[in-house]
């Protein structure tokens, strides 16, 4: 909100310069964001808490400067002293929940004219066009000036001069007087004349009943407004104005009059004619609730130590009716400070005006934590630092997905993927439902990144996804996703192999760093992957992921300047993950006796799989088969078509005695006769 | 005697030229080989008449000694040579860049928010964790943010249903953790959170940390200490801090954290919009209404809460101008850190 420092000056005699008065007030919780020089004024931009609606004007803010100064606040002589003649529009409240009084003044043989300089040059300033309506301008400065939002109808379009508050009973469509067709809902509050709805009640009038250029007799209308059902309607209608702005904050019941009389006042004096007597219904007269503090709770909960001589006199300065009783006060608030309900409100009155500053610091005196370490938020950076030491680096994406990404990914409808849950209000379309795989936006990084210039491009994220599994609310389930694509571009170290071994390696070494047991790599179907290159991660026989090149039928949409890109894609289950890896790890006394190696090459059919046959030479005799391991694949010259070598190590070694060379080689020979004949392979020559 | 001398010289004057290994082997070959002008010397000394023997021998020896002295020698000196060539030809450019797969980076604000994290759990603070799509119940409500409160505008809210949304704030782990455990507490909860906003100073998803302690008689006092604490221990010793009143449904007293700008020194700038002072943590003492929702006697205990933005955490520490670059993830930012 914009405000005018000279203006807030006509309320309190503020001395002190500029940029103190800035100071004071946002020390004291009226925050002041910007401050702005023009035509010898102040503008100050200040940010007004939602608790706060009673410094929604100039008025308002002038009594926090006088507080902050410990000054007077004076209010402009609003007093009508004269007998003055009868009202003859009537009021009547029907929904007296939704509207606590109801007050007006009609004001007869007004000239509507142009508005004077002063009061056009106010409303500029504070940022409000002028309609050069002497009565339309003059609710607005009063709006401004007091922080009551007025309404002036036209009297004699008022049908049978009656006022009567009450809900709408039905949706209907009311004309507003900036000649929308506005569809109001069956509980809102509209304020109706003898027949029809004249106005939407504290957020805009009716067409057909607004001040115009030929109005002569004026009735303006101040009233307090229930802040829920203002809020209510304002929401559902999509309009928001000055008026419901304040009312849904909440204005004051008592002050309103002030408020129309002093608009009363302003009229006669620009436009003349005669001031009538005012209508009030005011069917139940507001008490604020008084609130109990004992100075002690005022003390322990500051860690202050305030007097309560000193107490008491904080808080008459934002005009308190206090009583002292004994170790306590009894406090009443003003009926613009509907805020101050309970024993903390009053404190935080105290605390602001004392000054946050002036509250002693204190480090806390605490129990010892019971020194549990996260052990979950621990795995997650463990995870993520194996992904990083393997090249990649982290990304954080949006939670948002678009399910068109999962059609492209061709998700069947069953898959648990499919269950997504949907937000209702989402920016874009296009992020319209919680994600349930990482994969997409990762998809999208490599693209941009790629578009970019960007050869050598490995990327891993770990976040939610959302599952939705008919609870209240969904599963969130932690995922860690990577992607790598990379370019043969000259480098000086060579890279070789397919770059799925890349991303394999990577996720190896996590399974290392959690110390999985039984890790093994099954063929996957995940339709989105190629099919000779797509991989299953089991896990003790659980499937915790996969891991894969991108099939075609996706990396043919992408837009990257490559023939035939590489992508290799993986997502892993951490919550799964996580629950499979070892409590603890326990020292294993190590072998004392000799180890001896023999290799053996074998030429057989490409489509055996290498893990496989190590499973079966380690089964051959896990007694003295201490580790099997590939050491070499080799296609190409000596090797017929449809065929591969693969050379293998094996390490024999017994736990309690020392390997005859003899023996060895008896198992050895054993092992070789095994291999050949379950590969139905030959040895390769060496 | 003379033909003695006169073998000596000519040795010396041979193994002068002597330069490689195999030089010297034919030296000592020529020399001291079984048919060796040393050898035969030696072979004949029994013929030297017995008067001149031991002089002849003598010098005869002398000789022997040297000879096979100078081979010893100069073999071990040609062999440390050849050694020196053999390395000399083994080297390599060692400037040469080494060979590595460079290690992927963290994102900034995991970087920060771990940072953020460590300080407090030094402080002996736990981790507590909720869920980012939440009921309005726990969002809102139980923070005393009913339906129709004013204060809802101040977030922009994504609704999933009626009763659910995407977290606006950390905040309702607080309740989860108070319906869950008993005081004292001293717990933060960092995490994702999302409004539907998104311009130059907003995306629809960011990252707060948030902070809770209750006990029997924790104060105003203590909570202006542990942030103090903390600006200091992030921001560095000796930054400005200031309380400043402000308002949070869930807090009474509510204030901001303000650090005295870290771009000008408090003389004032564009980041500080000239004031001096950036704001940095939300924060207050809690509520009674939120202890009353969360089952805690509001006459028993007192606690504060506080809350900050990771990104704006993160932009200060990095002097990061546009948040969106957070969310570009592009990899010329991501690697600088
Ligand atoms: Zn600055």
């Amino acid at each position: 909100m914009k405000i005018s420092l000279d203006w807030i000056k006509e309320f309190a005699d503020l001395t002190a310069p500029d940029q103190e008065v800035a100071d004071r007030l946002t020390m004291a919780g009226l925050e002041i964001e910007g401050m702005e020089q023009t035509h010898g004024d102040t503008l100050l931009e200040v940010n007004v808490t939602p608790n706060r609606p009673d410094c929604l004007s100039i008025l308002g803010v002038a009594r926090e400067a006088a507080a902050a100064f410990g000054l007077p606040v004076r209010l402009p002589d609003t007093a009508i002293r004269e007998k003055l003649p009868p009202s003859d529009v009537a009021v009547e409240i029907l929904d007296p929940g939704l509207c606590g009084r109801y007050t007006g003044r009609l004001i007869s043989g007004v000239r509507i004219t142009a508005t004077p300089d002063w009061i056009k040059r106010r409303l500029e300033s504070c940022g409000i066009r002028s309609l050069d309506n002497n009565v339309v301008d003059i609710t607005n400065y009063v709006l401004l000036e007091m922080g009551h939002p007025l309404h002036a109808f036209d009297a004699d379009r008022l049908a049978g001069k009656r006022i009567r508050v009450g809900r709408a009973g039905k949706e209907m469509t009311v004309r507003t007087l900036d000649a929308a067709e506005r569809k109001v809902p069956a509980e809102s509050l509209l304020i109706w004349d003898g027949g029809s709805p004249v106005a939407i009640a504290g957020i805009m009038g009716g067409e057909g009943s607004s001040v115009t250029s030929g109005t002569v007799n004026v009735f303006l209308e101040s009233a307090y407004f229930e802040p829920f059902s203002i809020r209510r309607t304002s929401k559902a209608l999509g309009l928001r104005s000055e008026s419901s702005y304040r009312f849904e904050r909440g204005t004051d019941i008592e002050f309103l009059v002030t408020a129309l009389d002093r608009a009363s006042l302003l009229i006669r004096q620009t436009g003349g004619g005669t001031i009538h007597e005012m209508v009030d219904a005011y069917p139940e007269k507001y008490e604020p609730p008084p609130v109990e503090v004992t100075f002690e709770r005022i003390n322990t909960l500051l860690g202050a130590t305030l007097g309560s001589g000193e107490i008491v006199k904080i808080l008459g300065r934002i005009g308190l009716r206090i009583e002292e009783k004994g170790d306590r006060i009894i406090v009443t608030p003003p009926a613009f400070r509907r805020d101050i309900r309970i024993a903390e409100d009053v404190i935080e009155e105290v605390a602001r005006l004392y000054g946050y500053g002036n509250i002693p610091v204190r480090i806390p005196r605490a129990p010892l934590s019971d020194g549990v370490p996260n052990r979950r938020l621990e795995a997650v950076g463990r995870a993520g630092e194996a992904m990083r030491k393997s090249g990649f680096t982290e990304v954080i994406n949006y939670s948002f997905m678009n399910t068109a990404d999962l059609d492209m990914l061709g998700i069947s409808a069953n898959d648990e993927r499919r269950k997504h849950i949907e937000v209702k209000n989402p920016l874009r379309q296009e992020d319209g439902h919680m994600r349930t795989t990482l994969l997409p936006a990762l998809v999208n990084n490599l693209t941009y990144n790629a578009s970019r210039g960007m050869r050598d491009v490995r990327l891993y994220e770990i976040a939610k996804v959302y599952i939705d599994e008919s609870g209240r609310l969904p599963r969130e389930a932690l995922r860690l996703g990577g992607i790598l694509f990379r370019e043969n571009v000259p480098a000086l170290w060579k890279e070789e192999g397919d770059p799925f071994f890349i991303v394999k390696g990577g996720l190896e070494a996590l399974c290392e760093e959690f110390r999985l047991k039984d890790v093994s790599y099954v063929p996957s179907s995940e339709p989105f992957l190629h099919p000779g290159k797509a991989a299953d991660i089991h896990v003790q026989d659980r499937r915790i992921g996969y891991l894969g090149e991108m099939g075609p039928a996706v990396t043919e949409t992408l837009a990257i300047k490559t023939g035939k890109p590489q992508i290799i894609v993986f997502e892993l289950d951490l919550d799964a993950l996580f629950s499979l890896m070892p409590e603890r790890c326990t020292y294993e006394p190590f072998p004392r006796y000799p180890a001896v190696d023999r290799d053996i090459a074998v030429i057989m059919d490409e489509s055996i799989p290498a893990a496989e046959l190590i499973r079966h030479m380690k089964e051959h005799d896990p007694s003295i088969i201490e580790t099997v391991e590939l050491f070499d694949v080799y296609k190409g010259k000596h090797v017929p078509e449809g065929k591969k070598s693969l050379a293998f190590r094996i390490v024999y070694r017994s736990r309690e005695r020392t390997l005859t060379d003899t023996e060895v080689e008896g198992i050895h020979a054993g092992l070789v006769a095994s291999v050949l004949k379950k590969t139905g392979g030959a040895l390769r020559a060496s | 005697m003379d033909d003695l001398l006169s073998l000596k010289q000519a040795f010396i004057e041979e193994s002068a030229s002597v330069s490689d290994l195999s030089g010297l082997q034919g030296l000592r070959v020529k020399y001291t080989g079984k048919k060796g002008l040393l050898t035969a010397r030696l072979k004949a000394l029994s013929a030297v008449s017995p008067e001149q023997r031991p002089a002849y021998g003598k010098v005869l020896n002398e000789i022997k000694e040297y000879i096979e002295g100078f081979l010893k020698d100069r073999e071990a000196q040609l062999k440390e040579g050849e050694k020196d060539r053999r390395l000399l030809a083994e080297r390599i450019d060692i400037t040469i860049p080494g060979r590595h797969t460079p290690f992927g980076r963290r994102h900034p604000i995991n970087i920060i928010l771990a940072e953020i994290t460590d300080i407090f759990v030094s402080m002996g603070f736990g981790i507590a964790d909720g869920p980012e799509v939440e009921l309005d119940h726990y969002n809102f409500e139980s923070l005393n943010i009913p339906k129709d409160h004013p204060a809802r505008d101040m977030q922009d809210t994504y609704y999933v249903s009626d009763e659910v949304v995407l977290r606006t704030h950390t905040s309702p782990v607080q309740v989860r953790v108070m319906e869950q455990r008993k005081p004292p507490l001293r717990i933060i909860a960092p995490g994702k959170v999302y409004r539907c906003d998104a311009d130059v100073s907003h995306t629809p998803m960011f990252h707060q940390v948030e902070g809770l302690m209750v006990d029997t008689a924790v104060t105003f006092s203590d909570l202006k200490g542990i942030l103090e604490l903390f600006v200091h221990s992030f921001f560095g010793k000796g930054t400005p801090v200031r309380f400043r009143p402000s308002y949070f449904p869930f807090t009474e007293p509510s204030a901001e954290v303000d650090i005295g700008c870290i771009f000008c020194g408090g003389k004032g700038c564009r980041v500080c919009k000239t004031t001096g002072w950036l704001e940095v943590l939300g924060c207050g003492m809690v509520n009674p209404r939120v202890f009353e929702m969360a089952g805690y006697d509001p006459g028993a205990y007192t606690g504060f809460a506080f809350g900050m933005g990771v990104e704006r955490m993160t932009m200060l520490r990095y002097s990061i101008n546009d948040i969106r670059l957070f969310y570009e993830d592009d990899l010329r930012f991501l690697g600088q850190f």
